[in-house]
Order: structure tokens, then sequence, then C-alpha cells
């Protein structure tokens, strides 16, 4: 049997996730290219309905791994499942998505699978029937083409909207393979307690048509004023990357990215903020990004429509300036 | 309690990187290095820890002689003792490779708590703690943001960050591995005191063989997968740089984004 590549799906509040989706979309090229079989594991309680869904949607077959205790997920349950699957089917690939999920559980299933994990890829080549992939190192300002060693399965995750999502409904007739999987007792040692929001979201930034947004580079508090300015100045919303948020230099409801809010408005403006992913995934389908920042090299300007080399004290005063002027 | 927390040390933020001939690696001799971000705040939770409950808080690291930098700031910021695992075998390994060394230096200790940072702003692996809890057959939580220790169960209550806006709060056994998010409690800064104490304190170097370790379990020879080449990234977009003053820039910028774009 020619093993196959396998799309682990994540699933929340019953429906697949969008990365999964585009993982989806990546396992096509790669089958097409490769020769191999693709589809798709879903792993869950009552998972049945989903799979079926998916499949039909997909085209795809969806193996549906279902065992009680991944209602919630846990590290230790979702492994053991998946780690049975993996040595009973030993696909040549398992592709992710790179979410907080998988990076609490993908090394320990690696790991149970003497395998390594390639995080967070953004690209790959094919070279001689082998796939080299592409991850961001260094803050984002390099990339490293990466290899697995040894046998498969390989185990890669990709990075939230690097590939195209493979959404469109083929209307197919459902393939769903349910095996129920088991999960010894004693395995469980973490227990979730306990699901929360983490802040009570008074600032909706979803529906904003300009943000302003400071990063680390404002320095402080006071400084992060200057943000505020030009906000106010543009009638715009006002964003923040993670530092700013950490260091309580404006609530962290204003946070944007990976754990904060998702934003698509018609003008960004990044000041003093260096891009890293966390920051990107939550804004670069903005309509036009503006990047203002003193490092050449920083990240941002791989997403920006337009960018300034320069000093955000000095650039952003006169943008205020200049704005108070057009609107009086 | 016992706690060690790993620390790694990775060029300054705003670097910028020269390549090595077959492109391989960068170049270190223009570099600064300082401590991993997210590192630094496991420490400042392990300390807090410290305080509260009393016991014993260790700082790790692994790499060359510069590596002796990060320890001692952990040192003046309050650990009790340093470990150095030192040689060129554990260099430029991967997750696994260096998960391997620190197990092998945690099986002789008796730690009730192995905190790491996240992921490093270098390599990003993101999976050194999980990698090294599934060695050690620990539980491991990642991405946490709040420790609360129950003295009476010898279990921890961990709060930990998943995607848009929710939290999840799970309940480990002792021993565990947890990798923490920044932004948990502000860092402290080493004062003078600390720092004058941090010379009395205990500094051991570790290497391959004081492990009990082959040289084909750590470091590049062990590593899953195999590094390549680095490259500049290609940009997503065709960004236009706006050049000149900062007036200048600054009008040429809302010129554009009025007649150009529309947007405002």
């Amino acid at each position: 049997m020619t093993s196959r590549i396998i799309v682990l799906g994540e699933h929340r509040d019953g429906r697949l996730k969008k990365i999964s989706w585009e993982a989806i979309g990546l396992g096509r090229k790669l089958s097409a290219e490769l020769g191999k079989d693709l589809c798709l594991a879903l792993v869950g309680s009552e998972i049945e309905g989903l799979a079926r869904e998916v499949s039909g949607r997909s085209g795809l077959e969806v193996v549906a791994l279902a065992n009680d205790h991944c209602r919630h997920y846990t590290p230790e349950a979702y492994c053991e499942v998946l780690a049975e699957f993996a040595r009973r089917d030993n696909p040549y690939l398992l592709l992710l998505g790179h979410t907080y999920q998988t990076m609490d559980f993908a090394p320990k299933l690696a790991t149970m699978l003497d395998r390594g994990l390639i995080p967070n890829c953004v690209d790959f080549r094919s070279t001689g029937g082998q796939l080299l992939w592409v991850r961001q190192v260094f803050n984002g300002k390099l990339n490293l083409e990466v290899s697995p060693k040894g046998d498969p399965p390989y185990l890669v995750s990709l990075q939230q909207g690097a590939f195209p999502a493979s959404e469109e409904d083929l209307k197919a007739p459902p393939r769903v393979e349910l095996r129920r999987a088991g999960v010894a007792d004693d395995l469980l040692r973490r227990k979730l307690l306990e699901v929360m929001e983490a802040v009570q979201t008074k600032v909706d930034l979803s529906q904003a048509e300009i943000i302003v947004a400071g990063g680390r580079g404002l320095g402080s508090k006071e400084k992060f004023q200057l943000i505020l300015d030009l906000a106010s100045a543009l009638g715009a919303g006002v964003g923040a990357s993670r530092p700013v948020t950490d260091g309580g230099w404006l609530p962290k409801e204003h946070q944007i990215g990976s754990s904060g809010q998702t934003v698509t408005p018609r003008l960004y403006i990044a000041c003093g903020i260096s891009g890293a992913i966390q920051h990107l995934v939550g804004m670069s389908n903005s309509g036009c990004i503006v990047a203002i920042n003193k490092d050449p090299y920083a990240p941002i300007f791989q997403v920006a429509d337009y960018g300034i080399v320069g000093d955000v004290f000095q650039v952003v005063p006169k943008l205020i300036e200049i704005a108070r002027e057009m609107r009086p | 309690m016992r706690i060690l927390t790993c620390l790694k040390q990775v060029p300054e933020r705003d670097s910028r990187y020269k390549l090595n001939q077959d492109g391989s690696s960068v170049l270190e001799e223009d570099l600064v290095f300082e401590t991993n971000e997210s590192d630094l705040y496991a420490l400042e939770e392990a300390l807090r820890l410290k305080e509260k409950f009393g016991g014993e808080v260790t700082a790790l690291s692994l790499g060359p002689d510069r590596v002796s930098k990060v320890l001692r700031n952990a040192l003046a910021m309050g650990a009790d003792r340093a470990v150095h695992l030192k040689g060129a075998e554990f260099e430029r390994g991967d997750a696994w490779g260096t998960a391997q060394a620190i197990a092998a230096a945690i099986a002789p200790e008796d730690y009730d708590l192995v905190l790491t940072g996240v992921q490093s702003e270098d390599m990003a692996f993101a999976q050194t703690g999980v990698v090294l809890s599934q060695l050690l057959g620990w539980p491991c939580a990642t991405i946490v943001l709040e420790i609360a220790f129950e003295d009476q169960t010898g279990t921890i209550e961990v709060k930990r960050e998943l995607e848009s806006n929710v939290l999840e709060r799970v309940e480990l056994p002792l021993p565990a591995v947890l990798t923490i998010q920044s932004g948990s409690h502000p860092i402290r800064y080493a004062t003078l005191r600390g720092i004058m104490q941090a010379k009395k304190k205990e500094y051991r170097v570790l290497t391959v063989s004081d492990l009990g370790l082959s040289a084909e379990s750590v470091g590049e020879v062990a590593a899953k997968v195999t590094h390549h080449r680095l490259l500049a990234p290609e940009r997503k977009k065709q960004t236009v740089m706006i050049e000149g003053g900062a007036e200048e820039a600054a009008r040429t910028l809302v010129d554009k984004l009025v007649n150009e774009i529309g947007v405002i």
C-alpha cells in the first residue's frame, strides 16, 4: 500500500478551522505531485457528523477517530489516539496547522513516534522526490530550508495563512471511516477545568475602516499616546502588538494577532511594530498596510504596501499634523 | 518546590544577519546576544513561586562560553544555581537533540517543575519543552499565563492561552513541564545586590560525558531534521518604500493614501 498524506483537521464548536482547509489545499497539491492518496483525520467524541460534512464538501475520505476522552481536547488523549492511528496506518506525511493546539500536542506526538516535527512552514520545494520545507527563523528575518531525517511518517505544521485554502463545496458522497480508539484512563494526567474568555471585549476592531497600531518601538505607556493621537486625528481604531499589552501600555483588548483580534480594515498603519508572525496573522489581510519602523529588515515590511524606514517619533507627529489639517 | 528554568541565548531582536559562505549559518561576530524573552518570563514565574512556597530555582542553558552571560544574569535576578551544558556536541541541535541533553541533566535531580519559554526567537521550534516532557514522561502544559500551586494535593493549576481571546484552566500533577507565554508578570531587573550575590552562587559546567551521554545522542547528530540553507524571505507584496525626511515622507504617504488608494 502506498502510504498516504494525512491532514489532521482541527475543529472547534463543530466546525473545521480555516487552517485545516489550507492544509487540505496543500495536501491536494502534494498528493498530485507525489502520487500519494490524501485523506483527512479528525479526533473527537461524537465526530461522525462533522466527518460526513467535511468529506462531502472536500470529496476526501475522512477517518473519524472517536473516543469519549476526546470530547474536550487534552494532549494525552489526542496523542494516544493519533499515535495508534499513525502506527497502524503508517502515513507518509501528517500535515497540521501550526495552531496553539498543535503547539501543545504535536511535539509530544512526534516524540512518541520517534520522529521530528517541522513546525510553522510557509512554503515547500520538491527536489528529487524529497520535500524541502521552508520555515521562518530569526524573528522572521530569514527563512530556513528543512528536511526530515529517516523514514516516514513525517510531521509538518503549516503557518496560518501561508497556503491557499481549498474550501469549495464539491458536494461529493461522504466517505467516512469511523474508528473507535482506545485510551487508557491512567494516561490522562492533565485535566481540563474550565474554558473562558480572556478579556471581556469592549473594543471590537473587526468593523474599523482604519486602524492605527503601535508596537514595542513606542517604548513606554507615555509615548504610546502618540498612537492614540494619530488614531483620533484619522478617526481610526487603536490596535497594538503583544509587547504593548504585555507591558500594560494598553488594555489587552486592543491586541491584534493570534491571541487577540483578527482585523481586515481598509487601512492598517503599523508604527514601531517589527511584525512577529503572531501579529501578522491578525492583520495581514488588511486592504492597505503601511509600516513605519526604524529597522529596514523588520518583517513587517514584507507584508506592507507602503513602508517608511524612520523614527516613529518624527514621522508620526507629522502624520498627526497633516491629518488634522485635512480633518479640522 | 524545586524548579528548573531553561533559558536560551538568542541574537538581539534588531540584529542584522550575515550568512556564512554556504548559507548554512549566520555569522556570529557582529551579533550581540541576549536572553530569549519568553524564557525570562519563565524565570520570573519560577522566582515568584519560590518566593511564595519556598524552595530553589536552578537556571539551565546550553551553548558556548557566551551563554554564561544568560546564566549570570539569571543568578543576579535571583536563581540559586546555574547549570551550563557546554561542548561542541550540543550545538546545532533541533528540539529533540536539545531536549535529550536537558533530560539527561534533569535525571539525577529531583525537580518538581521545569519551566521554559513558549518558543525561541531565533529557531522558533516552539517544542523543546514539550519534547522534554515526553522524554521525562511528565505531563506538560504550553502557553501558560498563570500558575497556582496547591500545596495539599501536590498539583498545579494553570491558565493557558488559546487562540481568539480564549483561555483554559487545566490541572496537572507534579512533576510537570510548563512553557510560559510572555506577559504573565513583568520581568524583574537584576539589582546591584543581586549581581554581587550571583558571584558566590554555584555555577556548574556539564559536558556530554558528565551527563553520561554519547556524542551521537545530542545536538546536530541526534536531530530528527536536517537544516539546509538560510535564505532571505521572499516579499509577499511589492512594497513601495517612501524616502525622504520625516515631513516629506509623511506628506508623500498621505498623498498616496488619499489620491492613489483612496483609503483616507
